[in-house]
């Protein structure tokens, strides 16, 4: 007589019952597996590009280091006490600070304004809305030579017009003063930037249903009061998330400062950027410059947390 | 007295014909249906009726001025839209109360005025939400306050209860009746449900490609429907409709079709004899005895009746109305007779003019039977 396996017909085999349970979860185990799998390699290039040099940063920061061998000696906070204590951190963080507000505003104004005409049935509206690209995509030393060429104060053809025009007698410096310097490298950086605001607004201002301008109409709102009881309610969202991430990448600017005015007249157009820079590569104090990096880091840090905070809400 | 009307108008887009030749006359406190299939202009109309479109000719006069030149804040109408176009950023009571804003109504008699609207709505516990914390039902009565809360001449209807569940629909479609009763204004509703409009209206104007079918109250567009395309609009399950000929003979009318051939008795005036088509409603077949055989082809259980479809000879199906403890096998042969007195006659074409006779008791006189003719085969 065969062995007989499991219980009689008709009742439920526990044992096959707990096999179906483990073969269960070994497929979610192996789902979970495959998912670790996929997120492997993201995970590893973050960690190398972004979490290794965060930490090494931190750690350069507590040494007094020359750049070209780069080798030091542990001092502990004593980079972060010279620096709040000088001068030139503060200097910088407000030139800092009047650089990004002042490009980060004109490029909100100048972005707003431009998706909303883009955003009527005006003639070569696709073409127009390519070519306000344009500034965003150019290469930022490509973009900083025209603009240099351009403010020149010998050959420059602002000047040229200006003169001949008979608005100026003599060459305006619009590099070499204050407060031109400043007042030239927010407009450069409005002029480069703004695209992305467009693309962002206008994106927004297409969602907008055209029921909501419809109903105001009827309402007996008129164009301005449908703009700010319709439009601008409407973009507030995309607004604050545009300035949070226009004001983180607009406070780490670089280049475009660099190559226009290299912080200059002396140090007036200065950020602390170029101060990182400054201290790592001409002054060769790595740990000094891993120093301004990491308080730089946690300026930002604030408006990251704003900006994920705001999307998580958003998201929720 | 003619609160709206609308006069030769016709509206462009481009090439497309979207309205065309419109004649419509609206009596004060009158509750209107533009009812008709999607791209029929019954929006277009109402758009232009509310000043979101601009008629390409024709004149449109909402009381006693001409309001093709008027914009929409001045036209003193107020509109509900398919998707209710609350402002999302704004209350309950700010939306209710923005069309008073706009007409620098005073802030305390706004208050008021808000106050009064919601509890008549009974949003009054709903004031200080926002939109998106309403359910559908509430946000569509949103809608309706700050229509309501201006107390305007015209009231505009967008298809207001489309987006809304069967249920629902129902419960808004006797509120908005009762609601038309109550301030007796002029309603212009456009909806693509002819139950709707049905239930609704005083009158309904049913449309199709651009132009009017037919302007009549209800009852009128079911009974006597103008055309071939009112008659097989209007009714659920349609109206059956059979292409064959009209013949005369010894002064009646004859209609004969593959199978079938029915006395029409007398026509009107413009009756000839030629292509045709009948029209008949289920509820003017008799499923069950009959000179005529069919075919059960399907039969649809509502709950309180059956819809029986049932195949003729060639490919001609015709659906009857069956009591509910009616039901036949699919394939199984069934006898039928249909009432010649509730047949109607089209001329050709799509939007054949119906040729019965206008005087009910000539068409009584009419009535007669229905006769089987051999099935050519």
């Amino acid at each position: 007589m065969p062995k007989q396996v499991g219980p009689p017909d008709g009742q439920p085999d526990p044992e096959r019952h707990i096999m179906a349970m483990q073969k269960q979860t070994l497929l979610e185990r192996r789902y979970s597996m495959l998912g670790l799998l996929l997120i492997a390699p993201t995970v590893l290039v973050f960690c190398a590009v972004i979490v290794y040099p965060l930490i090494s940063a931190i750690y350069l920061s507590l040494f007094k280091i020359f750049t070209p061998t780069l080798e030091g000696t542990w001092v502990g906070l004593d980079n972060y006490r010279e620096l709040l204590t000088k001068g030139e951190f503060w200097t910088s963080l407000r030139t800092n600070l009047i650089w990004t507000v002042g490009t980060l505003s004109l490029q909100i104004i100048f972005g707003v304004g431009m998706a909303l005409v883009l955003h009527q049935n005006i003639w070569f509206r696709s073409l127009a809305r390519s070519l306000i690209l344009f500034p965003y995509f150019i290469s930022t030393v490509v973009a900083v030579l025209v603009w240099k060429w351009l403010f020149n104060d010998l050959y420059g053809i602002l000047n040229h017009f200006m003169m001949s025009a008979g608005l100026i007698e003599f060459p305006i410096d619009y590099l070499g003063t204050m407060p031109n310097a400043m007042i030239s490298v927010i407009l450069v950086g409005a002029w480069k930037y703004f695209p992305f605001v467009v693309i962002a607004v206008l994106a927004r201002l297409q969602s907008i249903p055209d029921q909501l301008y419809e109903a105001a109409r009827i309402d007996g709102a008129g164009p301005i009061a449908r703009f700010f009881d319709v439009t601008l309610p409407q973009l507030r969202e995309v607004l604050v998330v545009i300035i949070l991430l226009r004001a983180i990448w607009d406070f780490k600017e670089f280049d475009l400062i660099f190559l226009l005015t290299g912080g200059g007249p002396v140090t007036s157009t200065q950020t602390l950027p170029l101060v990182v820079y400054k201290e790592a590569f001409s002054l060769n104090q790595m740990g000094m410059a891993a120093a301004y990096a990491v308080i730089m880091m946690l300026i930002m840090l604030v408006f990251m947390l704003l900006y994920m905070r705001r999307t998580r809400t958003e998201g929720s | 007295m003619a609160d709206v009307v609308l006069s030769n108008v016709n509206k462009k887009f481009g090439t497309f014909s979207a309205v065309e030749n419109l004649n419509l006359d609206i009596q004060q406190g009158e509750f209107i249906s533009l009812l008709g299939p999607s791209g029929c202009g019954k929006t277009t109309t109402l758009r232009m009726l509310a000043g979101l479109e601009f008629p390409t000719s024709g004149e449109i006069r909402i009381g006693d001025r001409v309001v093709n030149d008027v914009a929409p804040g001045d036209r003193d109408i107020a509109m509900v839209f398919q998707s209710y176009a609350l402002y999302p950023h704004m209350s309950v009571g700010q939306n209710i109360a923005y069309p008073l804003k706009k007409r620098r109504v005073p802030k305390a008699e706004r208050g008021e005025m808000v106050a009064k609207t919601a509890e008549m709505l009974q949003l009054t516990p709903l004031l200080n939400r926002k939109p998106k914390e309403l359910s559908g039902g509430q946000q569509q009565r949103v809608a309706l306050g700050r229509a309501l809360v201006r107390d305007p001449k015209v009231f505009l209807f967008d298809e207001p209860l489309s987006n809304l569940d069967a249920k629902l629909r129902g419960y808004m479609r006797a509120e908005l009746i009762e609601l038309h009763q109550r301030l007796g204004r002029t309603m212009v509703y456009v909806t693509h449900d002819q139950l709707e409009a049905m239930t609704m209206s005083d009158r309904i104007a049913v449309m199709e490609g651009g132009k009017l079918q037919q302007f009549a109250p209800p009852q009128e567009v079911y009974r006597a429907p103008a055309n071939r395309f009112v008659a097989s609009f209007i009714g659920t399950p349609g109206m059956n409709i059979v292409d064959g000929e009209l013949r005369e003979e010894n002064g009646r009318w004859l209609f004969e079709a593959e199978g079938l051939s029915v006395d029409a008795g007398h026509l009107g005036p413009d009756a000839r004899p030629g292509p045709a088509a009948m029209g008949i409603r289920p509820e003017g077949l008799d499923i069950g005895a009959g000179p005529i055989t069919g075919t059960v082809q399907l039969v649809e259980q509502t709950g309180h009746e059956n819809i029986t479809v049932v195949r003729l000879a060639g490919d001609l199906r015709m659906t009857g109305r069956t009591a509910p403890d009616q039901i036949w096998k699919t394939g199984a042969p069934v006898q039928f007779s249909i009432d010649a007195t509730q047949a109607h006659f089209f001329a050709e074409g799509p939007t054949g003019k119906r040729l019965n006779r206008e005087d009910p008791a000539v068409e009584a006189q009419a009535a007669n039977h229905a006769t089987l003719k051999e099935a050519i085969s």
